[in-house]
């Protein structure tokens, strides 16, 4: 079953949906003019563009880093085109009719309604389809509370203000090798802004904007939570996404206020490569949060897809007792490599963060946590607890464990837990016994194994990743 | 480049004795390796600048240094003074061969020349510099079988303003039992590298203490490196205090089936020294075990610095791997920095790590107060509870009293230090 699907997924893939020419896509390549002409076609302010230049001056200057547990051949930057203009109606296939069935199947196997199917699979959705409704009705009530959602773009236009006061506040364009890259290049991506004391009336999700669709390799996320303010944000989606890029830099920055809760989940689902390890997307993620006084962020991660993961969402606890939460399910398969985990830094009295993170990894796989739990002299009793777990399928894989402890005051509390193991002979024949299959009670156990964090997810998302963790794991026993 | 490197680059150039070709291999490597930044990561959190800033020149006379063996433990004493061996004792037990490195008899030559940089991973720059310069030190054989009684005590010491680098082979030959101390003492101003190469045959048995005793203002970087071969044990207990600069690096590599070895270290940092603790272990064969528990105290200014890395290769199944480190802070200014790594291969194992840092726990501090017992004493109960946890299971009674005394001496001088400075901020 796993093959069949392993094969739609790749055939899918492999015909692809690009064999048009489209006129608006820049010639491949990177340099100071090719940015400036994408902030021209963007129509951007002088300052974007300045913005774009110097993080291109510093990227220039970087070397790219070569620390993480992953290994993969040099990227070539000049071969990436950094532009290309959404996809015509014309360009894409007509209707479901279309699509592979087997990526048909795998949709209905996660029980994605036939609109989102359509999205995902990448059909020109008409405009009097319901979803405009649904997006139309959904922008009326976020305008009623305040709430600002549009795309970056828009927000550099219309809200420049706020965008240029947190703009690279939490990630700096110097940052690393791959958040600068993104810098100087980013196309697209979403803005949040959460007025003070407002409960965001939904949980806000990229599905829901229409213009997401398209986003390029290198999206730009700000979310700021105003002072009391409350945002719960849905990234991705479960199902695979028929994504031809190979690299893909994305930089996420959130901005929690005094008081303020931001939620971010992902659940990401890129195309892994198929089983010699060929092609896939490569997944250079920095995600991080700024925590000011009693705020509180939650990353919830669950990472099936992309050939390798490398991705690191963190929290800066900077005001007093803040709150920063990392819950993190990684499953590695085919030739897949994770190289995944979060950092806490610790600066403000009385911050807490707790890490769970849970990794599984089958076939020839490699899937490491490497994650930074930092308390500077001024977190005063402060409270870290970490555990991760790692569970092997078969004896190909690997799994590892990088954390990195920094403590300066003694008033600081550091935990940290790691264990690996594999599905227990034991465990296997009590279900057996029972008469549940062994694929099924491998799919049972490793739910189990990642409860803590599923529970973390909104529950529509935390029902799919499940299920998603069971159509990746289809074939892995036995 | 930094002088002190290019200065012992050109010292081993000069070294030519029967070791050479083990020396140019090293030598080779050196020369391609970078002198470590704060960006290397095996140096990420050790700097190195205390010994490129290293300067001798105004010797003061040295004093003279008491290396008086540890009473009652009836040991085989070797004292090496700024890496002089003093003298090799006359009457060995049978079985037991001890030797210069520098005149190894032919018949011990060829095992000498496999086991010299073999046991030692290639990657220590400071192994590399003492495969080069290192031209004393001991080479000792274990016949198989053998039973020894009497530890084999190997104390190392300096003298204001020297610099010297020891290299010890020791080779356990099948089912012997065999207990070596490398002992390192002394605070003057110094430098020293001293590296041990262990091999265990089949079935052999090591008892091993690595008291790296040295403090202050002597520098001392160093390694033990084992290799187990079929059913081997190791039981290596290791004892530091750090100094300017201190760092000890022990890789264990579990070669054969069913192997053990069990790791205890115990660190205890006042003043503003500097103790960095690397521990490897490697599993590649299957059915081994591996135990490593790390307890350390930092006060004051001090930095502690441990990496223990368990890394478990593709066929190394059964394997069951355990480390455990915590860490008391004791003051605002200390830190700890810990990075306990597992890298797992094989999927039938089973494999765990913890690391905590605190102070110590307030709730225990307030039990023991409760009965009556005052702040610095119940204090002080805590921390030797603490670490006397792992004193207790020292193998060797008459070292594990030896070591208590020694500790609880370093625990006054870390509550005089303490109070002195309570005095100067009041």
């Amino acid at each position: 079953m796993t093959d069949q699907i392993e094969k739609a997924i790749t055939r899918e893939y492999e015909a692809g949906f690009t064999s048009s020419i489209e006129s608006n896509t820049f010639e491949p390549g990177l340099n100071e003019e090719v940015i400036a002409r994408l902030s021209a076609i963007k129509g951007e302010p002088q300052w974007m563009l300045d913005w774009r230049l110097k993080a291109f001056a510093s990227w220039k200057k970087m070397p790219e880093p070569h620390w993480a547990h992953i290994d993969y051949s040099k990227i070539d930057f000049q071969a990436i085109s950094y532009y290309s203009s959404p996809k015509s109606m014309d360009d894409k296939p007509k209707s479901l009719d279309e699509i592979d069935p087997e990526l048909l199947a795998t949709y209905e196997k996660l029980g994605i309604p036939l609109m989102e199917q359509q999205m995902l699979a990448g059909v020109a959705v008409d405009a009097v389809f319901d979803s405009v409704s649904v997006v139309t009705t959904f922008r009326e009530k976020l305008k009623e509370a305040g709430v600002i959602f549009c795309s970056i773009s828009e927000a550099i236009k219309e809200y420049p203000e706020l965008v240029q006061k947190y703009l690279g506040s939490v990630v700096p364009r110097t940052d690393n090798y791959y958040a600068a890259l993104n810098s100087a290049v980013f196309t697209d991506g979403s803005f949040v802004y959460v007025p003070k004391g407002v409960r965001c009336p939904m949980e806000l999700s990229t599905y829901f904007r229409i213009n997401e669709q398209n986003t390029g390799q290198f999206e730009r996320t700000l979310v700021i939570a105003d002072e009391g303010s409350h945002v719960s944000y849905l990234e991705g989606c479960s199902a695979p996404q028929r994504d031809e890029n190979q690299l893909h830099a994305a930089v996420v920055e959130l901005v929690a206020l005094d008081d303020a809760q931001i939620k971010y989940s992902t659940v990401q689902n890129w195309y892994p490569g198929d089983e010699q390890g060929r092609g896939g997307i490569y997944n250079f993620v920095t995600k991080r949060a700024m925590c000011h006084k009693n705020a509180k962020v939650s990353w919830t991660q669950v990472e099936t897809g992309s050939a390798i993961t490398w991705k690191y969402p963190s929290c800066i606890l900077r005001g007093d007792n803040s709150v920063g939460e990392f819950y993190s399910v990684a499953l590695t398969r085919g030739r897949q490599q994770a190289d995944t985990g979060t950092k806490m830094i610790h600066l403000g009295k009385n911050t807490r963060s707790t890490i769970i993170s849970k990794g599984i990894s089958a076939a020839q796989s490699n899937n490491s946590y490497r994650g930074l739990v930092k308390m500077m002299p001024t977190a005063e009793g402060a409270r870290n607890y970490t555990q991760c777990d790692s569970l092997l399928i078969g004896d190909q894989c690997g799994a590892h464990t990088f954390p990195y402890i920094e403590s300066r005051n003694p008033s600081a509390i550091v935990e940290h837990e790691a264990t690996t193991s594999k599905v227990s002979d034991d465990q296997l024949f009590l279900c057996q016994q029972r008469g549940i299959n062994s694929e099924k009670a491998v799919s049972m156990i490793v739910n189990g194994f990642c409860k803590e964090v599923f529970k973390q997810l909104p529950m529509e998302f935390a029902v799919e990743a499940g299920k998603l963790l069971e159509i990746s794991l289809e074939g892995s026993v036995g | 480049m930094n002088s002190w490197f290019g200065n012992a680059l050109t010292r081993a150039e000069a070294i030519d004795d029967w070791l050479h070709e083990k020396r140019a291999a090293s030598l080779a490597l050196l020369r391609d390796t970078d002198w470590p930044t704060r960006q290397t990561e095996a140096w990420k959190y050790t700097s190195l600048k205390k010994l490129e800033q290293l300067d001798f020149s105004d010797g003061s006379p040295a004093p003279v240094i008491d290396v008086s063996p540890i009473s009652g433990l009836n040991s085989i004493n070797l004292v090496f003074i700024d890496g002089v061996l003093q003298s090799i004792p006359a009457d060995l037990p049978e079985g037991l061969t001890i030797m210069p490195l520098a005149q190894v008899p032919d018949e011990h030559q060829p095992w000498v020349l496999d086991q010299f940089a073999g046991v030692k991973p290639q990657q220590h720059l400071f192994g590399l510099i003492n495969d080069t310069l290192a031209t004393n030190g001991l080479v000792i054989d274990v016949a198989p079988q053998v039973d020894l009684k009497h530890p084999i005590h190997i104390t190392q010491t300096m003298t204001a303003g020297n610099e010297a680098h020891c290299r010890t082979l020791v080779r356990v030959g099948a089912g012997a039992r065999v207990t070596v101390i490398e002992h390192l003492a002394g605070n003057q101003e110094s430098f020293n590298t001293s590296f041990t190469e262990y091999s265990l045959a089949t079935k052999a048995e090591l008892e091993h203490y690595r008291l790296a005793l040295q403090s202050d203002a002597a520098l001392t970087i160093g390694g033990s490196h084992f290799n187990l071969d079929t059913q081997a044990t190791l039981n290596s207990t290791i004892v530091g205090y750090g100094s300017d600069l201190a760092r000890i690096d022990v890789d264990i590599s579990h070669q054969g089936e069913g192997t053990l070895a069990k790791l205890d270290a115990i660190y205890l940092l006042d003043k503003q020294t500097h103790f960095d603790l690397h521990s490897n272990i490697e599993h590649t064969a299957p059915n081994g075990t591996s135990d490593e528990r790390v307890r350390g105290i930092v006060a004051d200014k001090a930095r502690a610095v441990f990496n223990g890395r368990i890394h478990i290769h593709r066929y190394a199944q059964k394997t069951s791997a355990e480390l455990n480190n915590r860490n008391l802070l004791l003051s605002r200014d200390a830190e700890v920095d810990v990075k306990p790594e597992l890298e797992i291969y094989a999927d039938d194992v089973s494999c765990a790590h913890g690391a905590t840092i605190a102070e110590i726990d307030q709730l225990a501090l307030y039990y023991l107060r409760s009965r009556g017992i005052g702040l610095e004493q119940a204090h002080l109960m805590l921390n030797f509870g603490f670490i006397n946890e792992l004193i207790d299971q020292i193998p060797n009674a008459v070292l594990a009293d030896w070591l208590r005394q020694q500790l609880s001496g370093r625990f006054t001088r870390m509550n005089e230090i303490k109070h002195s400075g309570q005095e100067a901020t009041q």
